[in-house]
């Protein structure tokens, strides 16, 4: 995908659920923006409740934004920014009516910061490019506003100055917000193709490491019975009736380990590779091998969050499970509390993390299990 | 593709990334001083108009030197240029005839900011936070020394010291964001890495399984049809290179040397039957299929030309020789006739292995879920090598197994 259709919240989706308070503290500071400044220019307000409404429409905003951008309700539509925005320009539009006529100087109007404010705050979830268009947008409707105030104001400039001044701050912020998030999804773009190929790269002598490593567990597997007979026939003269029947079980024996081993996905390797380090028992209930249906991101997201439950004893017990009726697809991850059980703010990185790879995702918390449904969205 | 960014390239990579975006709103605020000065200059005749413009443009011009290059001698230089830039225009607009009562005003406010919001050199929010204290001291000590020169009231810029106050916000956050160390703590880069080589695993034990099956698994059923008896040369001598090939021939020959002794393998007969000498050394052949078919005394009538199997890379035809061989194994244990016959060629880039026999045939779909040959041994490994494999058989008739590979591979 191009740069300008990504944000950070889809290309680094940990940056994105990290960047969530921020937008809370650019809200509140929107809000203090508004009251603060209509307080310094009250002698211009000639309409009370239109200066009130101006403020509840920006702290309106703020409630949207913060709302919107909490790693529960990820990923962020590009709707809410122009919600946000639409709701900021109404409150700049109820401010210019409650001191229309007289307006002395634009410099202690909030209009302009405000929307501005709030398009930096929210420039983690935005493209780059609607986060310009939203400024100029913004600082076009803003515009009329001047021009309306002009009459009143102390100061003798050309309208078109009066303007651009006017105008600075919300273009100046979303000219910010424009250039961080172009830059960040550049930046994350960039270190994925460089990883991607240094994986490339690895791929060679990983897969020499792992054909060995493979080879001597089956040697080893192997080894332990079947090696040693096989060995024991190939060097005796004769064959008797008990060997033909440990070879019969043997064989019977390993026909089954074998059709277990093709059966099996890479999930059930997880589970094999995680349970002695974190010595957290994961069951993998998937008996059609859906998990083989995953991509690599999904992959990469459902590995994670194994790996972290399975983890610091925050569970007992997993157990992954794969519904695979029409109705009800999905992927179900029941964790029994461990010492430490995760908390919602935790899991809620991890569900952002699987919204942010096409995946829906809700945790629950009960009292003594952490359940985590997952289930494929069409991109 | 791995997700987002790593731990320790997250400091570096959102760090650079702020500075953009307080270079893009620094370069607003001067291409807006540029337009107020070039309007002032064309609309009122100003001619101060063109020296704001010129020192605003400058500024502009230096900071983007700042932004390719961000090197401590280039943010000195423009944090001088930007203190000198300030001086000026406070000297300018401070000026009586302009009616501005402080210099908390909008106009001064422009070259302020894009002083704030250097960036500068090094990374981190410590570093930012101290290149943007820097420029807002330098901002108001030129703009006080401005209005002493210039005459005027002195009063801090509120705009300037609101964008200082959003720059420490944000670096200060971003700063202490980072201390959680959610992103080491998610594992996202690492887990991208483990699934990757989950997934090589995974290859490679499926290889192996198929491996395995035709091995010890064929030897095991050998033995227990065979029953109590001496042991068959052929099986003796089919174990002994087939555990050379799990385990290294070494392992093999030191097993046999040091628990049969002076017990020495002989060699079997050679079976008659095959009917197609082998190419030339070095080049690919279907020589574990043949030993295969004469371990278990089943003769092969071959037609087409080995040589195809030149086209190929070693791996996929190692492939392609395995699962032919175990068509082979499959005829002599289940279609009960003890001849079979394979053809090879090559067409439309694909080498083609045809295995017939007209034996007692099976349905596919009847056979046991247990008989892991036919899905592993020839289905995924063909498959695996982005071939195709069709079986035809009828009970009573026969059985045909066409495997396609295409040309090249490892």
């Amino acid at each position: 995908m191009s740069r300008m259709r990504l944000t950070q919240q889809e290309a680094d989706p940990l940056g994105g659920i990290t960047a969530a308070p921020l937008v809370a503290i650019g809200a509140a500071l929107a809000f203090g923006f508004s009251i603060v400044l209509t307080i310094v220019h009250w002698s211009d307000v000639g309409r009370p409740l239109a200066a009130v409404i101006a403020i509840g429409l920006v702290g309106a905003a703020g409630v949207v934004a913060a709302v919107s951008t909490t790693p529960s309700r990820a990923p962020f539509a590009s709707e809410r920014l122009w919600l946000i925005v639409a709701l900021a320009v109404a409150g700049a539009i109820a401010e210019y009516l409650s001191t229309i006529g007289a307006n002395s100087s634009v410099y202690d109007d909030f209009g302009s910061i405000v929307v501005g404010t709030l398009i930096l705050s929210v420039a983690p979830y935005c493209t780059w490019i609607s986060l310009l268009l939203a400024g100029v947008i913004s600082a076009a409707v803003l515009s009329f506003l001047v021009v309306g105030s002009a009459s009143a104001i102390a100061v003798d400039v050309p309208i078109a100055s009066l303007i651009a001044l006017n105008s600075v701050a919300v273009l100046a912020l979303a000219a910010a917000a424009a250039g961080y998030s172009a830059a960040v999804v550049d930046e994350t773009l960039a270190w994925q193709r460089e990883a991607n190929r240094a994986a490339l790269q690895r791929d060679a002598e990983l897969r020499a490491g792992i054909a060995r490593s493979v080879q001597q567990s089956r040697v080893s597997v192997l080894g332990r019975e079947v090696l040693p007979f096989l060995a024991g026939v190939m060097t005796a003269d004769r064959i008797s009736v008990a060997d033909a029947d440990r070879a019969r079980e043997l064989a019977e024996t390993l026909r089954h380990a074998l059709k277990a081993g093709i059966e099996s996905t890479w999930l059930d390797e997880l589970a094999a590779d995680l349970q002695p380090s974190g010595g957290v028992p994961i069951v993998i209930d998937d008996a059609t091998g859906a998990a083989d249906d995953l991509n690599d991101d999904q992959r990469s997201a459902l590995t994670a969050l194994l790996v972290w439950l399975g983890d610091g004893g925050r569970s007992a017990e997993i157990r992954v499970t794969f519904r695979t009726d029409p109705d009800r697809s999905g992927i179900s991850i029941v964790a029994g509390h461990g010492s430490s059980p995760p908390t919602r703010r935790e899991l809620d990185r991890f569900t952002a993390v699987a919204r942010a790879v096409a995946m829906g995702a809700e945790a629950t918390l009960a009292g003594e299990n952490v359940k985590v449904e997952l289930r494929h969205v069409a991109e | 593709m791995t997700l987002g960014l790593p731990g320790h390239l997250a400091r570096d990579s959102l760090s650079r990334a702020l500075a953009f975006g307080g270079h893009c709103a620094a370069w607003v605020c001067l291409g807006i001083a540029v337009f107020i000065g070039l309007m002032g200059a064309t609309e009122e005749a100003d001619p101060v108009g063109w020296t704001t413009a010129a020192l605003s443009a400058l500024l502009g011009g230096i900071l983007v030197l700042v932004a390719r290059f961000p090197t401590v001698t280039l943010t000195l230089v423009y944090l001088v240029a930007g203190t000198g830039t300030v001086l000026a225009l406070t000297v300018i607009v401070m000026d009586p005839a302009y009616g501005l009562r402080s210099t908390d005003n909008v106009v001064l406010a422009l070259p302020r900011i894009a002083l704030i919001l250097v960036g500068g050199a090094g990374s981190g929010s410590l570093v930012a936070i101290t290149w943007g204290v820097l420029g807002w001291a330098l901002g108001e000590a030129a703009t006080f020394l401005g209005v002493a020169l210039a005459g005027g009231v002195w009063t801090p810029n509120i705009a300037a010291a609101t964008a200082l106050a959003i720059l420490i916000l944000v670096r200060a956050f971003d700063g202490l964001g980072r201390r959680t160390d959610a992103r080491r703590e998610t594992g996202l880069h690492r887990a991208s890495q483990h699934t990757r080589e989950l997934a090589i695993r995974h290859d490679y034990e499926l290889r192996a399984t198929a491996r395995l099956h035709d091995t010890a698994l064929s030897h095991l059923v050998a033995i227990a049809a065979a029953g109590s008896g001496p042991v068959d040369e052929r099986l003796r001598l089919g174990i002994r290179e087939d555990l050379s090939l799990i385990v290294g021939r070494d392992w093999a020959i030191d097993h046999a040397s040091s628990d049969a002794g002076e017990r020495a393998l002989r060699q079997p007969d050679v079976p008659a039957g095959l009917a197609c000498a082998a190419p030339d050394a070095g080049a690919p052949t279907l020589e574990t299929a043949f030993a295969a078919a004469a371990n278990v005394g089943l003769e092969v009538r071959m037609s087409g030309d080995l040589a195809v199997l030149g086209v190929l890379g070693p791996g996929r035809a190692a492939a392609l020789d395995a699962a032919v061989a175990q068509c082979l194994v499959n005829v002599a244990r289940h279609a009960g006739v003890r001849e079979a016959e394979v053809a090879i060629g090559l067409s439309g880039g694909e080498v083609t292995v045809a295995v017939m026999d007209s034996g007692v045939g099976f349905d596919e779909g009847e056979v046991p879920e247990d008989r892991i040959g036919l899905r592993t041994s020839i289905r995924a490994r063909i498959e695996q090598e982005d071939g195709t494999v069709r079986v035809w058989s009828t009970k009573g008739v026969g059985t045909t197994v066409v495997m396609a590979v295409p040309e090249g591979g490892e």
